[in-house]
């Protein structure tokens, strides 16, 4: 480790600038609030160009640490250390830069908001959260700043406040997130009780593998598994789309769900072998699924979300099987591949819904309030939407994995990391690989089907004037494609060697993997052509399919609809029980009270009058004899003789 | 004069109680400024305390005043003594200043009560100097004398300028905590009569002296509570209830569950003022009860038992979180969510580890701020339309936009999102109570795990909540009048500002409190284990 203090200020510039953003939009007022479109940009580009420059300077294999303590309890000392080594500095520019690059398109794409300079905070406040993430040398750092994403996830999931169903998204995704960091929280908990240290700097270099490093990695791999949209916490991500569509590309799509693949590659020592087992299928099942889901969509930002969720799947299976690398490469090229795709999709969106609005101020029928998401709707727009088309159809094609583009070196990097760990002897191994050859695959096919449906099909919509989005949209367009094609990579465009790759680190190659993928790529183009440009007889999808597998209705109908239950027999119990065995001692003191009380009145008061009542009737009694009539005394006189005359005279 | 800082903050808000029976009933004005002028002045005495204690240290009382209060000959059967002994350490530190801001924000909230005015304050006043009287009263007749000094005008003050239902609700409040108290009481007169005075050779001494209380070395030899002679009540030795009946007793007023069926009713019907007051400073003498007299007085009963604490501290968390998630009633939603939040702290409290205590005093501080926050929100809805109800409201982040941000804020902070104070409380306390199984046996890992599920629960109601009131087109039903709901005003901005801003800078800068309650975290755990040890192995 090393410490250089040039680098130490140009790092905490472009870590800062992106938090001035924030914090200027929150300033400005609502009557300057076109000024937050030109600070915003401006501030992100400034740390684009750092990171650009830290790039460059820094040699590769070099690493440089920045102490800082946060806070300490007893002789504990949490440290908000700051590390550039070989991964942040490769994050770090393509956080910035992209991040860059949406804040541009945002310029356009949301002229005349009115939460524009919420919306600005928001993006800002994420990206300084992101290169929090790739700077933390300390996983509680990185819990903190991994939280944070989630809260701007939200906030701009649900930008368009008055729409319910983007609320409705942003809770879920948020409450997704958190169930999957309750989970890296426990994986913390774990690694705080046997060394009380969270400094990556000593985890990744322990000594020897201990035993609840299984535990730990997995736990830790639960955050990964909220995050990045792996089975079963993906649900999530298909939803997201309802925010608007830059903030799908960058967080959705490039960034925020590619942090939980980079956190698997920068904590990637502390995994022990049975958990990477668990990490590769989890990835190879999520790839397998999304992809078929996206196959049967028809909106395009949900295929792009499926797509996503697929790729990361096949980035996770990469760290699963030991090639934490590959999967690193394919974050790259997929952040700007699967970014161009959906501003491109963005600027489809924004130029059917501008064509929609002329055609209702000019008068022409009201009826033109179609979905323009739905790609059965769109069709031939390759002639009116040049940019757009060649831009989509090269970020396309990246995806797709067809060679000269970059998304072909990356995936072949994880297809040749997968043929070597799965060894010539046949295991559950090959099924991991066979699988791996049928993402790609499907992978083809739904990126073809998507760019036919939506630019070589039969025009559906002749009668709108549909021109292309203003330049400020293009240009993102036109460098993201730029990046899509082999040459950003590295320069042998069959093989990952070159000036970038050297970067990620040591990547595998293997000829025969070339061979066998873009022969795999071939057929599948081959099969997309058949099926959909020909008659369409595969147009209709499967609803199962369509549904996430019916894991919604799963998670809604078990989950949900049981934790509302539990919540109603707390509350029962809580009003009937409790406060009613409550009410129930109260009401047998006051029922006891009243017995004293009845006590208290007839007995103890009724002693005391029946005294009373005793010496009443003896004074009655004994008044009796004061009658008053002469003839009572003479009687009662010569009684007492009588008695008097007896005692005497016996 | 800094030998008395400590009874001038008690007694200032007493005094202006006793002289203000002299001002003319109608002024209201006065009333208002006057609340101010007692709250600045406590400040300014927090701010000389702060100064005074600069460089102390805090796992020992500072600026300590004894003075013998009464003493009485019995003949026979010894002296009856008492002290005024009143003391701050790092736990009676960061609640008395949690005292004093959170009074200053009840005093402006209570701008808005309208009927009898000077009973209202004169009230108020009082229970400002017994709650600061409670956090630094050392002599435990002292702490019971404003324990229930406590109690009194709270009562008034719920059943007088409460909501619908106040007289229930304020009846069951005060003979719940009473019940709570007798059960101290009992305890009280037990230590009372085994503890006695180690500065007094020649004779026997009672005391309650409660630093005299927790060294094992003071017990009568034969009394009932003495670690040595071990007399049994059933099947289990007199300490053990003796523990365990304080324990209940405190935390009826932690809440508890089940001890804590008075919180929900007495927050909803308690004015915006009370609310807050019962939610940030009520709750914490319980809490604070605990860590000052159960847990020392009885170290070999506290850590046998540490397992029940912790289970009743798991429950609330998740029970709480449950009901708050059945609530229909807003203010009822942040009632259960107080529950929920100090069965932390007990969490925290069960695992006698530095940063799990820590984390503790860390969340009675921290959710002390939140829930003023919480409950000034449903305050500002009630104090417009009377109707608290989350069915009634949908899309008011349109109507009321600075609302709408604290409130986010508000919910945000109290769910635990890093970068508020929460987040910090609750992250301490869960390493604490995971690590306490292999530091020192006292709690199972499980607890820890299935205390994680609060925190998806408490995203899953807020969140929820925001959804159903805030998102959305604007729709209000039932009675309400859109015209009614007016953003906020510059008092009740004036009270919000102030504790988003410390949530912050709680939850940013730690140290700065860390740097109190670490202190006492570290010697309380430590000398808790050592006494645990001593008296379990003579």
């Amino acid at each position: 480790m090393e410490e250089n203090t040039t680098f130490d200020l140009l790092t905490g510039l472009a870590l800062l600038t992106p938090l001035a953003s924030f914090l200027l939009c929150l300033i400005i007022s609502e009557r300057y609030s076109w000024l937050v479109t030109i600070t915003a940009p401006v501030l992100l580009l400034t740390s684009a160009s750092i990171s650009i420059y830290l790039f460059f300077t820094i040699p590769a294999n070099t690493s440089y640490l920045i102490q800082l303590a946060w806070f300490h309890v007893g002789q504990y000392t949490f440290n908000g250390n700051v590390e550039l080594n070989r991964l942040s500095i490769l994050m770090m520019p393509l956080i910035a830069v992209i991040s860059f690059l949406v804040h541009l398109y945002s310029v356009g794409y949301m002229a005349g908001d009115n939460g524009i300079r919420r919306y600005f905070a928001m993006l800002g406040f994420f990206t300084f959260s992101m290169l929090g993430i790739v700077l933390s040398d300390n996983l509680l750092m990185i819990f903190v700043f991994w939280e944070l994403v989630g809260f701007t996830s939200y906030m701009l999931i649900g930008h368009w406040l008055e729409k319910p169903a983007a609320a409705k998204a942003a809770q879920k995704a948020f409450l997704f997130n958190r169930i999957g960091d309750a989970g890296f929280l426990v994986g913390l908990m774990i690694v705080w009780a046997n060394t009380q240290n969270f400094d990556l700097s000593n985890l990744l270099h322990l000594p020897e593998i201990y035993s609840w490093q299984t535990a730990a990695s997995l736990c830790i791999f639960c955050g990964v598994i909220g995050k990045s949209a792996q089975l079963p916490l993906f649900t999530w991500l298909p939803d997201a789309m309802e925010g608007p569509t830059p903030v799908s590309a960058l967080i959705h799509a490039a960034t925020m769900v590619a942090a939980g693949v980079f956190l698997l590659a920068r904590v990637f020592p502390l995994f022990t072998p049975e958990a990477l087992h668990t990490v590769a299928i989890t990835g190879i099942l999520t790839a397998l699924v999304a992809s078929l889901c996206a196959l049967n969509q028809f909106d395009i930002k949900k295929i792009l979300a499926y797509s996503t969720i697929s790729q990361l799947g096949l980035m996770v299976t990469a760290v699963g099987v030991g090639s934490e690398n590959a999967a690193m490469l394919q974050l790259v090229t997929h952040a700007f591949f699967k970014a161009c795709l959906f501003l491109g999709a963005g600027s489809i969106i924004h130029s059917l819904h501008f064509a929609q609005q002329q055609a209702c101020l000019s008068g022409r029928q009201v009826h033109e309030d179609f979905d323009v998401q739905d790609i059965r709707n769109l069709g031939g727009l390759r002639k009116k939407l040049p940019v757009t088309f060649f831009t989509f159809l090269i970020a396309g094609a990246s995806l797709a994995g067809i060679p000269l583009f970059s998304g072909f070196i990356s995936k072949d990097s994880i297809i040749t990391g997968v043929w070597y760990w799965s060894s010539n002897t046949f295991s559950w191994r090959w099924l991991i690989l066979i699988s791996v050859f049928a993402v790609s695959l499907i992978t083809v096919l739904y990126t073809f089907r998507m760019v036919w449906f939506i630019f070589f099909a039969k025009e559906s919509r002749s009668n709108l004037s549909i021109v292309e989005a203003p330049w400020i949209m293009r240009i993102p367009l036109i460098v993201l494609a730029l990046a899509s094609v082999w040459f950003l990579v590295s320069l042998n465009p069959f093989s990952a060697s070159g000036w970038f790759t050297t970067g990620v680190g040591d990547l595998q190659h293997s000829n025969l993997v070339t061979l066998l993928s873009s022969g795999v790529v071939l057929l599948a183009l081959l099969a997309t052509w058949f099926m959909y440009a020909t008659e369409n007889k595969f147009i209709n999808s499967i609803t199962f399919l369509q549904n996430s597998f019916g894991l919604d209705l799963l998670y809604e109908k078990v989950f949900g609809q049981s934790v509302i239950k539990l919540a109603a027999v707390a509350e029962t119990t809580d009003r009937k029980w409790i406060d009613g065995f409550l009410h129930f001692t109260a009401y047998t003191q006051v029922s006891f009270a009243h017995v004293i009380a009845w006590f208290d009145t007839y007995v103890i008061d009724g002693s005391v009058n029946a005294m009373a009542w005793i010496s009443g009737v003896v004074g009655s009694l004994t008044r009796s004899f004061q009658g008053g009539k002469i003839q009572l005394y003479i009687f009662w006189a010569l009684v007492g003789l009588i008695i008097f005359l007896f005692f005497v005279l016996i | 004069m800094s030998q008395h800082l400590l009874s001038s903050l008690i007694f200032t808000p007493v005094a202006a109680a006793l002289l203000s029976l002299f001002i003319p009933n109608n002024s209201k004005k006065t009333f208002r400024v006057l609340t101010l002028v007692i709250s600045a002045i406590q400040l300014i005495l927090l701010i000389f305390i702060v100064h005074e204690t600069r460089g102390g240290s805090f796992s020992s009382f500072l600026l300590t005043e004894k003075v013998n209060w009464f003493s009485i000959d019995l003949g026979t059967w010894g002296i009856l003594q008492a002290e005024y002994f009143v003391g701050m350490d790092g736990l009676s530190f960061s609640t008395v200043t949690l005292t004093v801001l959170i009074m200053l924000i009840a005093g402006i909230s209570s701008w808005t009560i309208d009927k009898n005015v000077k009973g209202y304050f004169i009230l108020l006043w009082i229970l400002n100097g017994a709650i600061v009287g409670t956090f630094v009263a050392l002599d435990f007749l002292l702490f019971y004398l404003f324990f229930e000094f406590m109690l009194l005008p709270m009562y008034f003050l719920i059943g007088i300028w409460g909501g619908p239902k106040r007289e229930y609700a304020s009846i069951k409040f005060l003979l719940y905590t009473l019940f709570g108290s007798i059960l101290i009481l009992i305890v009280l007169i037990a230590l009372y009569i085994s503890v006695q005075n180690p500065e007094v050779q020649d004779q026997i001494v009672h005391t309650f002296n409660i630093l005299h209380m927790t060294d094992p070395s003071n017990y009568i030899p034969g009394s009932i509570l003495d670690p040595e002679q071990g007399w049994m009540i059933g099947s289990h030795n007199s300490r053990w209830w003796a523990f365990l009946l304080v324990f209940v007793g405190f935390a009826i007023k932690l809440p508890a569950v089940p001890f804590h069926t008075w919180l929900p009713d007495a927050h909803v019907e308690a004015p915006t003022p009370i609310s807050v007051i019962l939610a940030a400073l009520f709750l914490k003498v319980g809490a604070y009860g605990l860590l000052r007299i159960a847990y020392p007085i009885f170290p070999d009963v506290a850590t046998t038992l540490s397992w029940f604490v912790a289970l009743v501290g798991v429950i609330s968390i998740l029970y709480g979180a449950l009901n708050a998630l059945a609530s229909k009633d807003l203010k009822r939603l942040i009632a259960y969510s107080s529950v929920s939040h100090m069965g932390f702290v007990l969490l925290g409290l069960a695992s006698v580890t530095t940063e799990g205590v820590s984390g503790a005093v860390y969340q009675m501080f921290s959710h002390g701020i939140i829930s003023a926050i919480l409950f000034l929100i449903a305050g500002v809805l009630y104090d417009r339309t009377q109707d608290r109800m989350i069915k009634n409201y949908s899309g008011l982040s349109s109507k009321m936009p600075v609302y709408f941000t604290i409130v986010l804020i508000g919910f945000f902070a109290s769910l635990g999102l890093p970068g508020f104070s929460g987040f910090i409380a609750e992250i301490m306390i869960l390493l604490g109570a995971f690590r306490s199984f292999t530091a020192n046996g006292l709690i199972h890992e499980s607890f820890a795990i299935i205390a994680t599920l609060g925190l998806i629960l408490g995203a899953a109601y807020y969140l929820w909540t925001l959804q159903r009131m805030f998102f959305g087109p604007f729709q209000v039903k039932s009675e309400i009048k859109p015209d009614q709901l007016v953003d906020l005003d510059k008092r009740e901005y004036s009270m919000f500002l102030p504790l988003i801003l410390l949530v912050l800078l709680f939850g940013i800068f730690p140290q700065i409190l860390l740097d109190y309650t670490n202190p006492f975290a570290q010697h309380f755990t430590e000398s808790l284990l050592q006494a645990a040890r001593s008296i379990q192995n003579p």
